[in-house]
């Protein structure tokens, strides 16, 4: 039994997995208050039950949004001294996507995050964040996949087949510069 | 009775801190990693650089302080955090990884006012005795707040600008002095005399405090002599604004020693760790015979401690916080 957990855009998703099956599903859409929510839901879908090990989407996305995701769900590997494995915000884009050409992307208020992967979904080069003009001109170009429905069976078997990390050590990748980084 | 011990985590600026907190008085084990030296670079806080260091390093300071108290947080009865005041992104790790704390262990969560946790510092190793007046003065507050019971608190006078702990960094900015400008002013200012004229603030009848009248003052006389090309006496500077801002302190906290003729007094908050403003206000207290309780100096910045102690009045009334809980960037005592 493998808990899910997404928090790094506007959408709450935590889901029960097990056996290649997904068991419970709680997602909360639009959400600006992911802190009241989060913990209630995470309490609703495991039940009381201690889970297997635990996949967080890390990012890149909302930093608040990233941040109160992977601090809980580092937490509880911690606590529950059960594996952690990450997954990234593009990985699922791109694990839930049919096409050859797997150049993912996803937008916040100001611009889009942009991530290549080949065939067996390896990263081609690294993340990148786009402004809302530099994508205009990036999509004369390329076809960003943008719209797609999310595949959790697969990002979940996916991601199951990752190294699992020190608890201590999983961290949000944030990719878009902060003022004082600029 | 039985021990009651309670694991506190505190996370609303730039301090990651954990600590385990024996009957509200007894400090088991306490961690404290300060992030200072990161955000000197930038010349103050950086608020989303604190919130992910909170999160790079929240569960390391846990183990930590599990090693040094030889216990489990299952030994322990409660979980409490610091919900309200301090910088949102910073106090909403805290919150978060309390309540998976709380939700694993099923132990209950309780939420804590900072500043009132600043109060509460006071407890440890310490007694609080009521009815006291307690001057709570930071970066954020400049408050004087009678309290006769625990929890019990009647707002006498704040700040109507800034607190006095910002008027300090903004004026250890005008005269060139490095992150964190409070402790850096008090130093310099030990070296120089109280020679520059500053306005005294204006007497009304009030118990409220106001720095920014103070604060325009130091900027126009840095900036005058600037255009004139006389060099300033940073020392004299420093000592004359700090002498001026805690005067502004004892006048109003000498009118609410003679008008209530309350015996005890607290000094709680970050700038309560300036050892001039001890002095004078231990000065003040000797004159009216009241007994000032200070918090040992590593109680009096940010950290855990002083939140266990907080708690611990609201862990006796049972007042417990729910898992969906949130973080409030703004708030006062009362």
């Amino acid at each position: 039994m493998h808990l899910f957990i997404d928090t790094h855009l506007f959408d709450i998703i935590v889901i029960l997995y097990k056996d290649g099956k997904i068991i419970r599903k709680e997602i909360v859409k639009d959400e600006k208050e992911h802190s009241r929510i989060l913990m209630p839901l995470i309490k609703k879908v495991l039940k009381d039950e201690t889970p297997e090990s635990i996949i967080v989407v890390n990012g890149p996305g909302s930093f608040t949004g990233v941040r109160l995701g992977v601090t809980v769900a580092k937490t509880l590997a911690y606590t529950m001294n059960i594996p952690i494995r990450t997954i990234t915000s593009l990985e699922c884009l791109a694990l839930s996507t049919t096409e050859n050409e797997k150049i993912v992307g996803f937008n916040d208020k100001n611009g889009y995050y942009i991530g290549i992967f080949d065939n067996d979904y390896n990263l081609i080069g690294d993340f990148e964040y786009l402004t809302n003009n530099e994508y205009e001109k990036y999509t004369k170009n390329y076809n960003v996949i943008t719209d797609c429905d999310l595949d959790f069976e697969n990002i979940i078997e996916f991601a199951l087949t990752k190294e699992d990390i020190n608890p201590h050590k999983v961290n949000p990748i944030y990719v878009k510069k902060i003022d004082v980084e600029k | 009775m039985k021990d009651v011990f309670i694991l506190s985590i505190e996370t609303s600026c730039d301090e990651t801190s954990i600590a385990i907190v024996k009957n509200g008085c007894e400090v088991v084990a306490l961690t404290i990693l300060t992030q200072m030296d990161t955000h000197s670079d930038f010349g103050g806080v950086v608020p989303e650089i604190a919130s992910r260091m909170h999160t790079e390093n929240i569960t390391m300071v846990l183990e930590e302080t599990l090693k040094k108290a030889k216990m489990e947080v299952s030994d322990c009865d409660a979980i409490a955090v610091t919900y309200t005041p301090g910088l949102l992104g910073s106090l909403l790790v805290g919150v978060e990884f309390a309540k998976v704390l709380s939700y694993v262990y099923d132990l209950p969560l309780i939420k804590v006012n900072h500043l009132i946790g600043h109060i509460y510092a006071n407890k440890i190793d310490n007694k609080l005795h009521f009815p006291t007046l307690a001057l709570v003065i930071s970066g954020g507050h400049t408050e004087l707040i009678k309290m006769t019971d625990d929890y019990e608190f009647e707002l006498l006078g704040e700040t109507l600008d800034d607190a006095i702990g910002e008027a300090f960094d903004k004026v250890a900015r005008v005269i060139g002095l490095k992150y964190p400008g409070g402790p850096n002013i008090e130093k310099l200012a030990k070296e120089g005399e109280n020679s520059y004229k500053l306005p005294k603030m204006a007497n009304d009848d009030t118990y409220n405090f106001s720095y920014s009248g103070l604060k325009s003052s130091v900027i126009n006389l840095v900036n005058n002599e600037r255009q004139r090309g006389n060099e300033i006496n940073k020392a004299d500077l420093a000592c004359s604004f700090q002498t001026a801002a805690v005067e502004e302190l004892t006048r109003k906290l000498e009118k609410a020693l003679k008008e209530t003729d309350i015996k005890n007094v607290i000094i709680a908050g970050g700038v309560s760790a300036n050892k001039y403003i001890r002095s004078e206000v231990q000065k003040l207290c000797d004159k009216y015979e009241a007994e000032l309780s200070l918090p040992e100096f590593i109680y009096c910045t940010d950290n855990a401690a002083m939140i266990g102690a907080a708690a611990y009045p609201l862990y006796l009334k049972k007042e417990f916080a729910d898992l969906d809980l949130n973080a409030k960037s703004t708030s006062n005592i009362c």
